[in-house]
């Protein structure tokens, strides 16, 4: 155990003396691991919107006055019967010229001029969910079909698939740049491990001297890569918590998109991306480490020493 | 304790440092490898310590032929082995005791074990008042006891010195080598590679004189030039 602690102590301290390097490391997974992880939020929201708006009404047929343009009374009952009935639809309700006065007066509350209008004029309205939003494109014609009573259609689904292909290119590119910006985190720790072990090639050098193991040598450096992974993906998944909470508390009264995302998918993808940042700093650190140390395995090549 | 059997050491492009070399060297003995520059003896320390491998011939240390000896063995080779070089290759951001102490937690010996070690070898090296001290507050000399310090704190049966009085004056010198003769009085093996003849001449010890690469020499008291024997 105390064979540990001094590991650890040399770690730390070699830490504190390459601060600069070992900003630059941190810095490097900081910034990468943002990038992804801001990514990966983005696609969390834009899949919590999607959700949302799917939920619910996907298609409105706005209809004729019953009694006006030859279109019958009972002619509204009868479509929505028959709409209820259609294979492609989840569910239907009614919304008639009074429920639409209302929901008209809720939606522009405080906006006088607009409220100054004559209610009668607000069609009556069938509401459609539908079993598949692709299916959209199918009741909408079935819907235009009823030219009598159908004065318009509207349809939210073309946007929702919109939404829904673009999170699709979304999560591949994020995925991608997940990939790219964290073999990038790997490579720069390499790299910073292969400019800390060159600073002190003579420490090594001298650990060989009395007879350290190869493994000895490299837990310090092992360490050092891990606390730097480590430190770099916690700074990055505090700094996108931080930035998509104020985010979502600046848009609490704004209706049309949600940008909340859960605590525990932070918690959840926070995790994963520490143990990612441990895991690149590690695997950065033994590749840095492996072209000096494979010399001691009979393989790699000397550190260049500065004494003669 | 050390035995070369026709060593034979080419470096790339075709230097010689070695030239079928066999050496047989007895626990407790205290030997000088000497001759001018090139003349193979750092090779020769180097070979022992398996900082280099033979091209051919073996190297036998403390009953082990370290020529056959895994590469994940040799840490443990040179646990056995303390070694003085002329540069004395100490941390300069480690204080004395701490330089020392290296050696030890390297080996992962308790701290409890360290403190007093330390205390002690450092004291055999008459530094016992500057353990806090930085390499470079200290003169050369302290510096290369510092180095015996920290090869010695281990009780390595061998100890392999390249040229520790070459950055000193004579006088320091002399402190140095009265130092080794000191360790080697407790029955540790020394060899010791040197162009210093007054040393030589004054220790009166083992000589092994070599020149490019091939043995000349060997005289159980010797002196540093064979005329002077």
């Amino acid at each position: 155990m105390s064979r540990f602690f001094f590991l650890l102590r040399e770690a730390l301290v070699n830490l504190k003396r390459n601060f600069l390097v070992v900003a630059g490391a941190v810095l490097a997974v900081f910034i990468s691991l943002s990038l992804a992880f801001g990514a990966l939020v983005v696609n969390e929201i834009l899949r919590l919107n999607t959700l949302a708006w799917q939920e619910g009404v996907h298609v409105i047929a706005f209809l004729q006055d019953e009694g006006s343009n030859g279109v019958p009374p009972g002619a509204h009952q009868a479509l929505l019967g028959e709409v209820e009935s259609w294979e492609e639809v989840n569910g239907a309700f009614y919304v008639d010229k009074a429920q639409a006065w209302v929901e008209y007066q809720e939606i522009f509350a405080g906006q006088d001029e607009l409220l100054e209008i004559d209610p009668t004029i607000l069609p009556a309205s069938i509401r459609i969910e539908l079993v598949a939003i692709e299916l959209h494109q199918s009741v909408k014609f079935k819907l235009e079909q009823q030219q009598q009573v159908v004065r318009r259609v509207d349809t939210a689904a073309e946007q929702i698939e919109q939404l829904q292909n673009l999170s699709s290119v979304l999560n591949v590119l994020g995925i991608g740049m997940a990939v790219v910006l964290g073999v990038s985190a790997v490579v720069l720790i390499a790299n910073t491990i292969r400019l800390a072990i060159y600073a002190r090639r003579d420490e090594v050098e001298i650990m060989k001297l009395v007879g350290a193991s190869n493994w000895y040598i490299r837990i310090p450096f092992l360490l050092e890569g891990l606390i730097e992974g480590v430190v770099g993906a916690a700074l990055a998944v505090f700094t996108v918590w931080l930035g998509a909470s104020r985010l979502a508390e600046a848009s609490e009264g704004f209706a049309l998109f949600r940008l909340d995302v859960s605590n525990q998918f932070f918690f959840r993808w926070g995790l994963l991306f520490i143990i990612f940042g441990a895991a690149a700093g590690v695997i950065g650190s033994l590749l840095g480490l492996s072209r000096y140390l494979r010399e001691a395995d009979g393989t790699g090549e000397e550190i260049p020493t500065g004494a003669a | 304790m050390i035995r070369l059997e026709h060593v034979t050491k080419v470096y790339e492009g075709g230097t010689v440092a070695a030239h079928d070399i066999s050496l047989d060297i007895q626990k407790g003995e205290f030997v000088f490898l000497v001759g001018p520059s090139g003349s193979g003896k750092s090779t020769l320390i180097r070979l022992m310590l398996r900082d280099e491998g033979v091209t051919r011939g073996k190297v036998w240390v403390a009953g082990k032929d370290i020529t056959t000896l895994p590469k994940w063995k040799i840490p443990y080779l040179r646990r056995s082995v303390g070694t003085v070089f002329q540069d004395y290759k100490l941390l300069p951001n480690k204080t004395v005791a701490e330089n020392v102490s290296f050696a030890l937690e390297v080996l992962g010996r308790p701290r409890s074990v360290i403190g007093p070690q330390v205390d002690q070898v450092l004291d055999l090296v008459g530094l016992a008042d500057m353990g806090g001290r930085y390499p470079k507050q200290l003169s050369g000399g302290e510096q290369q006891r510092v180095s015996v310090a920290r090869a010695f704190v281990n009780r390595p049966p061998i100890m392999l010195a390249d040229e520790p009085t070459g950055n000193l004056d004579p006088k320091t010198s002399v402190g140095i080598m009265k130092l080794l003769d000191r360790i080697n009085r407790t029955g540790t093996t020394i060899v010791m590679a040197t162009h210093d003849f007054a040393i030589v001449d004054a220790m009166q010890r083992r000589v092994v004189a070599l020149d490019k690469g091939v043995v000349i020499r060997d005289e159980h008291s010797g002196k540093y030039d064979q005329g002077q024997a």
